[in-house]
């Protein structure tokens, strides 16, 4: 129960590492504000299921990054329900795959629209919340790739480069006055993301780690916990990698 | 309780953030054997109701890492025992504050011998027996020095440098074993270790990190706690700062 009575804001929870964060988050006794793009049946179902056997209150709040109107909605239902916000977990983000030549300037905005400027967006509300309270923990769900470089992930590795800029700059703005900004860079992940990449590329990247498997949503989601919590009570602008020991 | 039925070597467990990290997992379930310099009724007292508390074994094992005749004599020791070992934590090591035009040559082997060398053979025994569960996770203990490389540590630091060095080499050589291997570099803690450095010189890097503040040997403790428990399965190969943000 290591986030017992904290509240907390994850985003993009319908699936992979966020469904799996807020699953373990819930476990571990926090409320959630379960941000995701789209309402879905499903997902309020097992919302329901989940904080009853935990204990906890679950919130879904739906908006899409590409909207900021959506976004200041969003943050306004989350901070009228006047609960300290102890924590805040950026997971939702989108890929693209593509090489440097073919990328259209529509696209590059559109994804850094979503992996970065979003993100900051929300972010700039949040910790407004948490600077009341001089506490609080931002974890940046950034990428490997943003650090090694991947080819035909322009796009996406320099905008989750920029998340990694964002973050180091954050935590010596923030952490003076007791908000702590980490980021994690996941590598190869067992996914919706990855599932469509061919065999031949995911053998490849396994066999570079030094695990030789890839990795699950729920390792990264144990990962966020020990940022997410006062386990990690002296780590601030660090980026750690989570990929199986690749680099 | 993240390490319930481990069992566990720690060494320079009689203070600072050794004794630290011995009480944490204790307290998290683990038996641990605990390895010193010199037997000590203070320790012994220390171990026996600290085993006591948290129902769990604690075994003493005394040597000097200056020696390796007692290195090996204390693996074998614990091999003697047929237990399973599930980590490793090499926290023991000595401090040296110097100008690089100051240091000796004696006293920079001496600084090897025991921040790195001693910890490739005591590790190598430990791993020998990790590799017949196929399972295990090693803590080396570096420092912020080993990284940033900071005036008057350039012996000190470079025995650190080394330590992060040979902790990613082993991770790729031992991941495909199941045995992760991480490093932790603590920035400024409080311990003993801190009383021999320069009072300005603390004040410079306590104003240089995010946090403002010297951190704990418990803060180092819990970020140990992580990487030796399944919390962190997919995490390896990597040094994590805890320094409260100083790089």
């Amino acid at each position: 129960m290591l986030l017992k009575g904290k509240n907390v804001v994850v985003t993009g929870c319908l699936k992979g590492i966020g469904r799996a964060t807020m699953e373990l988050f819930a476990r571990n006794g926090a409320n959630i504000w379960a941000c995701c793009q789209f309402q879905d049946t499903e997902f309020e179902e097992s919302i329901d299921a989940l904080q009853e056997q935990c204990g906890v209150w679950i919130v879904p709040v739906y908006f899409d990054l590409m909207e900021y109107d959506q976004v200041r909605a969003s943050v306004k239902t989350i901070l009228s329900a006047k609960q300290p916000v102890d924590v805040l977990v950026n997971i939702a983000g989108m890929t693209q795959d593509a090489l440097f030549q073919m990328i259209s300037m529509k696209q590059l905005e559109q994804i850094f629209q979503v992996n970065f400027f979003a993100q900051m967006l929300l972010t700039q509300y949040i910790v407004r919340a948490m600077l009341r309270r001089k506490a609080g923990s931002v974890i940046n769900m950034s990428s490997i790739s943003a650090i090694d470089g991947n080819p035909g992930q322009l796009s996406y590795s320099a905008s989750k480069a920029a998340l990694i800029g964002a973050t180091k700059t954050l935590s010596a703005e923030l952490a003076p006055s007791g908000i702590r900004v980490n980021a994690i860079a996941p590598g190869v992940i067992k996914t919706d993301m990855t599932k469509d990449l061919p065999d031949e590329k995911l053998d490849k990247l396994v066999d570079k780690s030094s695990l030789k498997r890839l990795g699950l949503a729920k390792e990264v989601a144990n990962a966020l916990l020990f940022l997410a919590s006062d386990m990690s009570s002296y780590v601030t602008g660090q980026v750690l990698r989570v990929d199986g020991g690749i680099g | 309780m993240l390490l319930a039925g481990r069992n566990a070597v720690i060494t320079g467990c009689n203070r600072g953030i050794g004794k630290r990290i011995l009480t944490t997992f204790a307290e998290n379930g683990s038996n641990i054997w605990a390895c010193v310099r010199k037997p000590s009724d203070e320790f012994e007292r220390y171990v026996k109701e600290l085993s006591a508390r948290c129902a769990i074994e604690i075994w003493p094992v005394y040597f000097d890492l200056k020696d390796a005749a007692q290195i090996k004599e204390a693996a074998k020791t614990i091999m003697s025992t047929k237990k399973k070992v599930d980590v490793l934590v090499n926290n023991a090591g000595i401090t040296y504050n110097a100008l690089f035009q100051m240091s000796t040559i004696d006293k920079m082997k001496e600084v090897f011998d025991v921040n790195f060398f001693a910890q490739m053979i005591f590790s190598q025994f430990i791993v020998k027996l990790m590799l017949r569960n196929k399972r295990g996770s090693i803590i080396n203990i570096a420092s912020s020095a080993g990284i940033d490389g900071n005036a008057g540590r350039s012996v000190y630091g470079a025995s650190k440098a080394a330590i992060i060095c040979a902790t990613k080499a082993m991770s790729a050589e031992l991941g495909g074993k199941g045995i992760r291997v991480n490093a932790i570099a603590p920035g400024i803690t409080k311990t003993r270790m801190l009383s021999s450095m320069n009072e300005e010189i603390i004040q410079e890097s306590v104003q240089a990190s995010h946090l403002k503040r010297v951190g704990d040997p418990d803060e180092v403790a819990k970020a140990c706690l992580f990487l030796a428990s399944d919390m962190s399965s997919y995490v390896t190969g990597q040094t994590l700062r805890v320094d409260g943000g100083l790089g």
